[in-house]
């Protein structure tokens, strides 16, 4: 009974790589250790969003009580999304706090993270910033996640125009990823970007 | 390599009486059927929720615990009691082989009796179906509460049907039943 949570991660873990999704490249799940305690997780951007073509890594780590308390996951990937943070990655989804089921698996979570991907909720945020901005300037913030899973996720859109910003910033001496974190809160003002970064 | 056999097994789901290999994949899927939807192993001390879900008691238990006010089924998230779920009782697993500390009991199944046989008893007459009849006269409020308040001790049950006490008591019953009748038309014509 009490290694219950070690013998269903091991069944999971199976079904997981038996699975559809794994056969389409959608989700991926890698043990990193011998007690099943913790995995590596890995799910694909969803199409026609705009983290289309990325691969985003998760943290999995399975409490002792699970199946019937949920895995705390969190992004390792930095993504641009408003139920996501930005700096720490952890991940605003009901399923994974008080509307979790014990019947929910490995697979069902990841295939859960990849709809969140597609459908986000700016009305229950995790990052208020990406929230506020997904909710007044959905294109600025369209351009912004494909900006971030261009960079960290290996997406194919390539935006010269941030990347051109984001060099002028790192050639006054600021770190690239604090200076994309700053251009991104400030819908890629550089101006007022800067003013945040030297104040 | 990998979707090959995915094609295989997707094959052999098609056409499940083809040959031996597609009879065990059905076999497997039999036994997936009756996993506990929280284990993932074979179901032990199964229970079915309302909605119809399989579960180890245990198991279930364990989860009706872990959230006292959020009871619902882990798999469709219907309401759900430890009152309402209905143990399955196999073939051959009736006896406990793990009975677990902690655990209360699985809950016991719910027999309603069937309905006993047609023909109501009483108000026969005859001597065959057991009908009884006392008659006394006793002193008014005693005799009152001896009758009202009999508490416990239940009566006799009549004596099976055949034996010599079993005929006695048929006809002293009988004979009762004509004294009454006698001394209630001497009250009214009196």
């Amino acid at each position: 009974m009490a290694n219950i949570a070690a013998q269903r991660i091991r069944r999971e873990f199976k079904e997981v790589i038996k699975s559809e999704e794994v056969a389409k490249c959608a989700i991926k799940v890698e043990l990193l250790n011998d007690s099943y305690t913790e995995l590596k997780g890995e799910i694909t951007g969803p199409p026609d969003t705009a983290y289309e073509g990325g691969t985003f890594v998760l943290e999995i780590k399975v409490p002792e009580t699970y199946p019937f308390n949920p895995p705390k996951v969190r992004f390792i990937t930095k993504i641009w999304h408003p139920n996501i943070s930005s700096v720490t990655g952890a991940i605003c989804l009901d399923i994974l706090k008080d509307q979790w089921a014990a019947a929910m698996t490995l697979r069902t979570v990841l295939l859960s993270l990849q709809a969140l991907l597609s459908a986000a909720e700016p009305d229950d945020p995790q990052d208020a910033v990406v929230a506020k901005q997904f909710k007044e300037n959905i294109e600025m913030f369209q351009m912004t996640a494909r900006h971030w899973t261009n960079v960290y996720a290996g997406g194919p859109h390539v935006n010269k125009e941030c990347d051109d910003k984001i060099k002028r910033l790192v050639d006054m001496g600021v770190e690239e990823h604090q200076a994309r974190v700053a251009l991104s809160s400030y819908n890629w003002d550089i101006e007022r970007a800067t003013e945040q970064l030297f104040s | 390599m990998s979707s090959n056999t995915t094609e295989n097994a997707k094959h052999s789901a098609e056409h499940p009486d083809g040959d031996g290999a597609g009879a065990t994949d059905e076999d497997k899927k039999d036994d997936r059927m009756f996993e506990c939807n929280i284990c993932l192993d074979t179901a032990r001390d199964a229970v079915v929720s309302m909605c119809g879900h399989l579960f180890c008691w245990p198991c279930l238990h364990q989860w009706l615990e872990t959230r006292p006010n959020r009871q619902v089924c882990p798999v469709c998230k219907a309401a759900i009691s430890k009152e309402k779920v209905i143990p399955l009782y196999g073939r051959g697993s009736t006896k406990q082989e793990d009975p677990r500390e902690k655990v209360p009991p699985r809950p016991a199944g719910q027999r309603t009796e069937p309905e006993p046989g047609s023909t109501f008893p009483g108000f026969g007459f005859g001597g065959d179906n057991g009908f009884h009849m006392s008659f006394g006269i006793g002193a008014f409020p005693f005799g009152f509460f001896t009758s009202t308040f009999n508490f416990g001790d239940a009566r006799p049950s009549p004596a099976p049907r055949g034996t010599q006490q079993h005929m006695e008591e048929q006809f002293l019953s009988k004979l009762f039943l004509w004294l009454a009748v006698l001394f209630i038309a001497w009250l009214i014509l009196a």
